[in-house]
Order: structure tokens, then sequence, then C-alpha cells
């Protein structure tokens, strides 16, 4: 039985910093989803701002490597998707409101 | 799905130069037009020089600087060779301000600073032909790269033979190749990879997406279509057709401008900082060099033309430029300094990597220079014109130290 819970990533996951636009991956609507497994193995789902990202490499190994901050977790696996392609709604709305959106 | 990492970035060191010099050339060129009269011709070998300090030691410098970072992220594979970029920068530099000194004061030195910058192009040339080998997906930006590339390839030769003939006394017919060169230089090169390159960062930094990108496409075909009829018809002398096909390159760029105000509609980030600032200056001096270049060619006004070349070359360029070197120099300062301590303390925002009040005073002197120097063309003062330019020479200052502040960006522990 594993005891890390999907709150504990995620609050890791707000430590990584956007560094162009100044919010984290979560508050951008970024990470699609969190699973973790009886075994504490951790799977993220996620995206990018856009395809050129030109840090891509970079933001997946800071995802990959924030969960394992905490104690218990085993694996952690990172998958960027495409689909469904990220749009501003998806960002909370201090977000929106910052950007100029709302 | 590539994405640049630290095996493929760029070292600092190896862009900070054309960077650096680039900037500082900027800001010797926007004084060096206190020199010239605005009533010059635009053959005058004293403009002639001005464009090959501001094209060359400017524009390429920087662009070619840019691409060394900007070539992996857009064409989604590693460089060819990157440290040839160690062999551009100087061939470059040196081949620049030989050719100044060529069309100022010493037309003997012209052919080599022509052969150094010949050089160089081509080192830049095969790095990015070979690069482009490697690249599998063939999106807009792909065939601006290389469409780009070919006609740059053609304009430095057609620019090498031209430099011999004032240089060297070989016999080139300079009447029909010039306009080939600028037209190569301006819309085969810059203009198309400024193309390119903008359907990749407008919606990367306006946070645009699922648009309908058909306009730039189709302002692609027409621009380099025009482009090529432009080149045949004043090789072969046939100057109706030579006219038609510059209108098609003004229709060509009036897409690609539709195509932008689209990305500018559905853009999730509004706020106005000093990056959207500059694209606003750049793409609306775009939209009046067109208008101005379509009365010098419908109605013969020459101050229209030159109107028009000002406020392609010192605004749209030059802003484009200055308002993406505000994210490129961050960016890779960033990367190489504060990349690696993400997650362990705290690190710079991009945006908190510049001088806020400097950035202001260069937008702003640069911006009221440009439109006062275009009244000044526009209406014949040479007076007037040269007030614009003291005060793009003042902003070019700020800009410069704009510049250095950002690359000598440091963060006390």
């Amino acid at each position: 039985m594993c005891n890390v819970t999907e709150k504990q990533v995620y609050d890791e996951l707000r430590t990584i910093i956007d560094p162009e636009v100044g919010f984290n991956l979560v508050e951008m609507g970024l990470i699609y989803n969190v699973a973790i497994d009886d075994d504490c193995n951790v799977k993220i789902t996620m995206t990018l701002s856009t395809r050129a990202c030109p840090l891509h490499q970079m933001i997946t190994q800071w995802v990959e490597d924030a969960p394992k901050r905490i104690d218990g977790v085993n694996n952690v696996e990172v998958e960027v998707v495409w689909d469904p392609e990220w749009n501003i709604s998806m960002a909370e709305d201090n977000v929106k409101q910052a950007l100029g959106a709302l | 799905m590539f994405s640049i990492s630290k095996d493929f970035a760029p070292p600092l060191k190896m862009i900070e130069p054309f960077f650096k010099f680039g900037s500082i050339i900027y800001l010797i060129s926007t004084f060096a037009l206190l020199f010239l009269n605005s009533n010059s011709n635009l053959n005058d070998l004293n403009i002639v020089g001005w464009a090959h300090l501001f094209l060359l030691g400017f524009v390429m410098i920087v662009i070619f600087g840019a691409m060394a970072q900007l070539v992996p992220v857009v064409l989604e594979v590693g460089h060819f060779s990157v440290d040839l970029y160690y062999i551009i920068f100087p061939a470059l530099a040196i081949g620049s301000i030989l050719m100044v000194v060529g069309f100022w004061f010493a037309p003997a030195v012209l052919p080599y600073g022509g052969l150094l910058v010949l050089v160089a192009m081509s080192v830049f040339l095969f790095e990015t032909l070979m690069t482009l080998k490697k690249a599998e997906s063939n999106t807009l930006t792909v065939k601006c790269v290389k469409a780009g590339n070919i006609f740059l390839t053609i304009a430095i030769v057609i620019g090498f033979f031209m430099a011999l003939a004032i240089g060297a006394g070989v016999n080139v017919d300079l009447g029909r190749f010039l306009p080939i060169h600028i037209v190569l230089v301006l819309f085969g090169y810059v203009t198309i990879t400024v193309i390119g390159l903008s359907m990749i960062l407008l919606p990367m930094f306006g946070l645009a997406h699922g648009y309908d990108d058909s306009d730039v496409e189709r302002a692609f075909k027409i621009v380099v279509g025009s482009i090529i009829v432009f080149s045949i018809a004043t090789l072969f002398k046939l100057t109706y057709i030579a006219d038609i096909s510059l209108l098609g390159i003004g229709v060509g760029i009036i897409f690609y401008l539709k195509q932008v105000v689209t990305l500018y509609k559905i853009r999730a980030r509004k706020l106005l900082d000093i990056w959207y600032k500059h694209i606003y200056v750049a793409f609306i001096s775009l939209g009046l060099s067109l208008f101005f270049g379509i009365l010098w060619l419908f109605f013969d006004f020459e101050n229209g033309l030159k109107v028009a070349v000002w406020l392609i070359v010192m605004g749209f360029i030059t802003f484009v430029i200055n308002g993406h070197l505000l994210k490129i120099i961050p960016f890779l300062v960033w990367f190489e300094r504060f990349s690696e301590l993400v997650g362990k303390k705290k690190v710079p925002m991009l945006h908190e990597m510049l001088p806020d009040r400097e950035i202001e005073y260069s937008f702003w002197l640069s911006m009221s220079g440009l439109t006062i120097g275009a009244v000044g063309l526009l209406i014949g003062s040479d007076d007037i014109f040269k007030g614009g330019v003291v005060l793009l020479a003042i902003g070019a200052i700020f800009m410069v130290q704009t510049v250095f502040y950002i690359l000598n960006f440091k963060v006390e522990d």
C-alpha cells in the first residue's frame, strides 16, 4: 500500500516555475494527470504551452525529479502529450488575470 | 519530439560575441547616419557602405547568432556542427568592417572584405544546410529556412562579384545585379527568415493556439515566387515584369501581416510588455513601408521609396531584432547560469533580468527617432531627418547598455 498522495505530488510540481511566464506548471494547467499505483510508482501526464518550447527536455526532467523528493516514491514516469492541445482556459484564474486573459 | 538540451544548446561564450558586436555596430550605424545626406541617391557609395555596415555588422550577425540557438528549436534537430560558429563570427565581423572601409575610404579593400563575408556566409550556409538534411519535419519554418538560405547563397555570390567590380575593376553590370542583390538579401533572406521564425516565436511568446495558418502559407509562396520572377526579369531587363513582381512581394507581405493580426487577436498573453511594444512598431512600420513603396511604384514618388526603405530597415527589421534580443539573450543567459539551479534555490524569471528603465528609454527614443526620421525623408528635410537620427542614436546607447547588462547578469549568493 502506498501512502503518497496526489496532493503531495502536485505540491512538489508547484515548485517548478516556467521562467518565461513566471507561473508554476500546475497553475498554468500543464499537468493533465497524476497517477500513483500501489507500489508508489508515479505517472505524470503533461503538456507544454508550445511544441517549440526550448526548455522541453529540462522541464520534463524537473517534473521527473520533483516527486522523487517525497519519501516513499518509487519510479516516476513522465509522458508529454499534445492532445488535447494546451490553451489558456486550462490555466488557473490568477494566471489568466496576470496575463490579461480575464 | 525533439527538444533542446544542454548537448544541443550553443554555449553562451560562443554566441555572446555575435550580440555584443551586433549591438555595438547598431549603435555606430545610427551615429553614422548623421554623416549621410538624406537627399543622396540610394546608389550613393556612402549610403551603400552604411547599408553594409548595418545589414552585415548588425542584422546578419545578430540573425546568425540567434540561429545558433533557434535552429535546433525550430528544426527539431541538433546542429550539424555548432563549433563552426566560432569561424563564422570573426570572418563576418572582420569582413563587414573591411567592406565598409572599402565603400567609404578605400575601394581596393572591398574584395578582401567581400571574400571574408563570402567565407563566413558559406560556412553558415553549409552548417545550416547540413543541419536541414537531418530535419524530418517540413513545416513552414523549415521551408522558410531552406528558401532563405538558397536566396542568400545567390545574393552573396552576386555581392562578391559586385565587390570585385568596384574594388578590382572586374566587368560586372552593376545596374542589373544591384537590384537583384538588394531584393535577395532584404526580402529573400531577411524577410523570409523573419516570416519563418516568427511563426514559431509569435505564438510562443503570445501564447496563441489553434489558428489557421493558411495566410502565412500563401504569403510564403507569393513572396518566394515574386522574388524568383523579379530576379529573372531584372536579369533580362524586363522592367515591367520586375515591377509587377515587386508588387507581388507586397501582396505576399499583406497576407503575412493578415496572419500576424490573426495571431495577435487570439493570443492569451495580452499584457503589453516591452517585446510586444517592439513587435507593434515593427509590424506597423512594415505596413506603412508597403504603403509608401506602392506610392513610389505607381506615382514615381522618390521620397516614398526612401521612407519605405527607412521604415523597413529601421522600423521593421530593427524593432523585430531588438525586441527578440530582449527575449533571446535573457533566455541564453538564464539557460547557462540558472537552469541547473531550478529546484535547488530561487532563480530569476526572464523578465527580471531586464533593466526596465533602460529598455523603456531605448524603446521610446528609438520609436520617436524612427517617426521623426520618416517625416524628414517624406518632406525632404535633412535637418528633421537628422533630428530623428539623434534620438535613434541615443536610443541605441540604451539598447547596447541593455544587451551588456543582460549578458553580465548574475545573482549574488
